[in-house]
């Protein structure tokens, strides 16, 4: 006879199913994966490496709250000492971290990728754009952001694309250079771009100066020199200010300033300090997308946050290379380090918030696909005016002279 | 000759480099690659104490020959495909041939105390300058070591941690016991003679002129050694990094901290100065508060500098009773010289 099932039976296989399921099963997804991030928190370059913490940090909370991948992340600070990278990378390495994010400067994630390379633990790399990082042969590396050459080369076609377009244009430009190994891979890279890409502009001078500079007059007064209707410096931040400053003190009024792919004018203490002044400058950097909904909101969220910080690129790339990771250890389907490496070969991330093609990893371990974006400072917020796609905002093209503000 | 063992750390050193060499055995941890700094530094601190402790020549231009060792050797093995062996020896000899240039400019024209500092701090920085404008070694652009092949550490000079922990355990020990054996030469004699006055060391015969540059070639070679050693340790170096002042400041701290003048000062001082920036770095990072590992990092320096003026290892001799604690070093200075 057919034992019938009884409710009771019913309840007595709930109840244990309950209790199974209530057994934790001990398995990869259970277990967090130790991200090690390697930045600079103090010295030197302490304020871009803060700012990509805090990058990370927001990211790491989002990957919370969307159920992403177990994430614990483990910060080593390199203070700012290229020697630190490798020292860094092998004490997160030996305290169990299975994937390395960092750098933020070259020297630091070279000296960083000759420990990963040896411990075959795989190194994502969220800033860091001289162009030798991907030409060393490394197989541990991956870049999610553009080298200086790829940068220069985007921001040569965002400037001809501007010039193009405009009623008037101008006729001379004069590069001001910070001589350092950003500022020299970035003028040699403008160098061979621009004659190629025939811009219709002669480059009358090149002006370099010292890293260190606590004075750019004479820089300015050559460069005003020239006649130059169109100033393209390659600066850090400081240095950015101060030449504003000269040519509000010399009154020297190009038809435009635009960076060619360089770090700073973009930041709060460039538009805080400069004011009005700071206003008009254009520089082309990656930068996350105004277009994309959800970058918006994670922009927007984040300022609000963080009241004081904006939503810039050391931010934007270390949020996003927590999302590239979270990606890789999620399809890994475990936290061993071939696996991880493994899946970040096979990236292929369509929607994500920095301006861009999908996030594809080539076999040097390189981004090819990092956009770049026109940005003009508007009442102190670096507003997208180029490319169209993105665009949020019309160039104001020739700038304002600076007395008439 | 025991007593003189014992005085100037020999026994401490011996069980010092024998724990050391015992190390990877018996940790997994990231140990290894700060004791790799803490050897390094020693290094560096035993070849600056050769100069400053020994024969009272103030340098603070040293990160010159860890430049030029660096760049010889990557230079040597990245562009020419050479040896890194060779690139050791031929960092070495550039360094010797700088050295003696500038001691022989610096002691013939009778260039003393702080005077004989600018020139070392200035010959750097024309040195750094240089190599920032000079394309052949990358200018500030800097210059890359290629990633390690799978050649034989021993032929590549590249491999693990483990590898540079050896390597620069090694090359302390070698510059410790050349260290020791030119102390207990005549010309260790000599050079503590001049350093305490050498007017009256040279009334006496001693041949100053000769016997400085001598110091100050054999404080270069060591340091460009361990300097090539650093650049394959590191792959990246840009002339800032390398020839710049903060890294001749900074290898100066630990044979100060540790006992100018001493053998095994600059040991002791690299035990304490290095992990000391770890654990600092360590509370800052635990913490969160940015910088709080430099503010940590002086103040304990200062408590160091303040409570054991002679440095660490004096401190630690007298403390043990046993060992009577060496005479500390003493820079000539103008105003000493001129009496």
């Amino acid at each position: 006879m057919a034992k019938q099932i009884s409710r009771r039976t019913i309840l007595k296989a709930a109840a244990a199913s309950a209790v199974v399921g209530a057994v934790p099963i001990r398995s990869w997804a259970a277990e967090s994966a130790k991200i090690g991030v390697i930045l600079p928190t103090s010295g030197v370059f302490a304020f871009p490496g803060q700012q990509s913490r805090k990058g990370i940090e927001y990211a790491a909370l989002v990957n919370k709250e969307r159920n992403g991948p177990n994430m614990e992340f483990i910060f080593a600070d390199t203070e700012s000492k290229p020697e630190n990278g490798r020292v860094a990378a092998e004490k997160l390495i030996r305290q169990g971290c299975t994937a390395l994010i960092g750098a933020w400067d070259t020297g630091a994630t070279i000296s960083a990728a000759q420990a990963v390379e040896t411990a075959k633990v795989p190194l994502l790399i969220n800033i860091g754009s001289a162009p030798q990082i991907t030409e060393q042969g490394f197989t541990q590396i991956f870049r999610n952001f553009a080298s200086v050459s790829s940068m220069i080369a985007s921001a040569v076609t965002r400037i001809h694309e501007l010039v193009t377009t405009q009623k008037v244009m101008p006729k001379s430009a004069v590069v001001l250079y910070v001589n350092d190994t950003f500022g020299q891979s970035a003028l040699a890279s403008l160098d061979a771009i621009w004659e190629k890409a025939k811009v219709p502009i002669k480059i009358v001078d090149k002006i370099g100066y010292d890293v260190r500079a606590k004075d750019l007059s004479v820089e300015v007064a050559k460069a005003k020199a020239t006649g130059a209707e169109l100033v393209l410096p390659i600066t850090r931040t400081n240095d950015a200010i101060m030449i504003v400053r000269e040519m509000v003190k010399q009154k020297y009024n190009p038809m435009a300033i635009i960076g060619p792919g360089s770090p700073g004018p973009y930041e709060r203490a460039f538009t805080d300090a400069l004011g009005k002044f700071g206003d008009d400058y254009m520089i082309c950097v990656p930068w996350w997308n105004p277009r994309n909904p959800r970058a918006k909101v994670i922009a927007e969220r984040y300022e609000k946050m963080e009241k004081g910080n904006r939503f810039e690129l050391n931010v934007g790339f270390s949020f996003e290379a927590v999302e590239v990771m979270a990606d890789a250890v999620k399809r890994a389907k475990s936290n061993d380090p071939a696996a991880i490496h493994a899946a970040l070969k096979t990236t292929n991330i369509e929607d994500h918030i920095m301006y861009g093609g999908p996030i594809r990893f080539d076999e040097k371990g390189q981004n090819p696909n990092i956009g770049v974006a026109l940005l003009q400072n508007r009442d102190g917020v670096p507003t997208v005016v180029g490319p169209q796609q993105i665009t949020m905002a019309a160039p104001a093209f020739p700038m304002r002279p600076f007395a008439g503000r | 000759m025991k007593n003189l063992i014992l005085k100037d750390g020999g026994i401490a050193a011996l069980v010092f480099f024998v724990l050391l060499a015992l190390l990877p055995a018996v940790t997994g941890d990231a140990l290894i690659s700060i004791a790799t700094l803490v050897l390094m530094f020693a290094v560096y601190g035993i070849a600056w104490n050769l100069m400053m402790g020994y024969v009272g020549q103030l340098s603070l231009g040293h990160g010159l020959y860890i430049g030029l060792g660096a760049y010889a050797v990557a230079l040597a093995t990245g562009t020419h495909g050479l040896s890194p062996w060779l690139g050791i020896l031929i960092g070495a000899a550039i360094s010797a041939v700088v050295a003696a240039v500038i001691a022989f400019i610096g002691f013939r024209f009778s260039v003393r105390g702080i005077y004989f500092t600018l020139l070392t701090i200035a010959c750097a920085e024309m040195m750094r300058i240089s190599f920032d404008n000079w394309s052949y070694v990358g200018g500030t652009g800097g210059y890359f070591l290629k990633a390690a092949g799978d050649t034989h550490p021993l032929l590549s000079l590249r491999g693990d941690s483990t590898f540079f922990y050896f390597a620069f355990l090694i090359l302390t020990a070698i510059t410790f016991l050349c260290s020791a054996a030119l102390m207990k030469s005549k010309f260790g004699y000599f050079w503590r003679a001049i350093r305490e006055d050498e007017d009256a060391a040279r009334a006496l015969g001693v041949p100053t002129l000769q016997l400085k540059i001598l110091a100050v070639v054999i404080s270069a070679i060591m340091t460009s050694i361990g300097g090539s050693f650093y650049a394959l340790l590191s792959g990246s170096l840009f002339p800032d990094t390398m020839m710049g002042m903060r890294f001749s400041i900074e290898i100066v701290i630990a044979p100060i901290i540790g006992g100018l003048g001493t053998l095994f000062g600059p040991i002791v001082g690299a035990l304490f100065v290095v992990p000391l920036g770890e654990f600092s770095n360590h509370v800052a990072q635990s913490t969160g508060i940015y910088g709080l590992n430099l503010l940590i990092h002086g103040a304990l320096l200062l408590v160091v500098v303040c409570f054991m003026p002679e440095g660490l290892w004096p401190a630690i001799a007298k403390r043990f009773g046993r060992l009577r604690a060496p005479a500390a070093a003493k820079a000539s200075t103008p105003a000493t010289e001129g009496q």
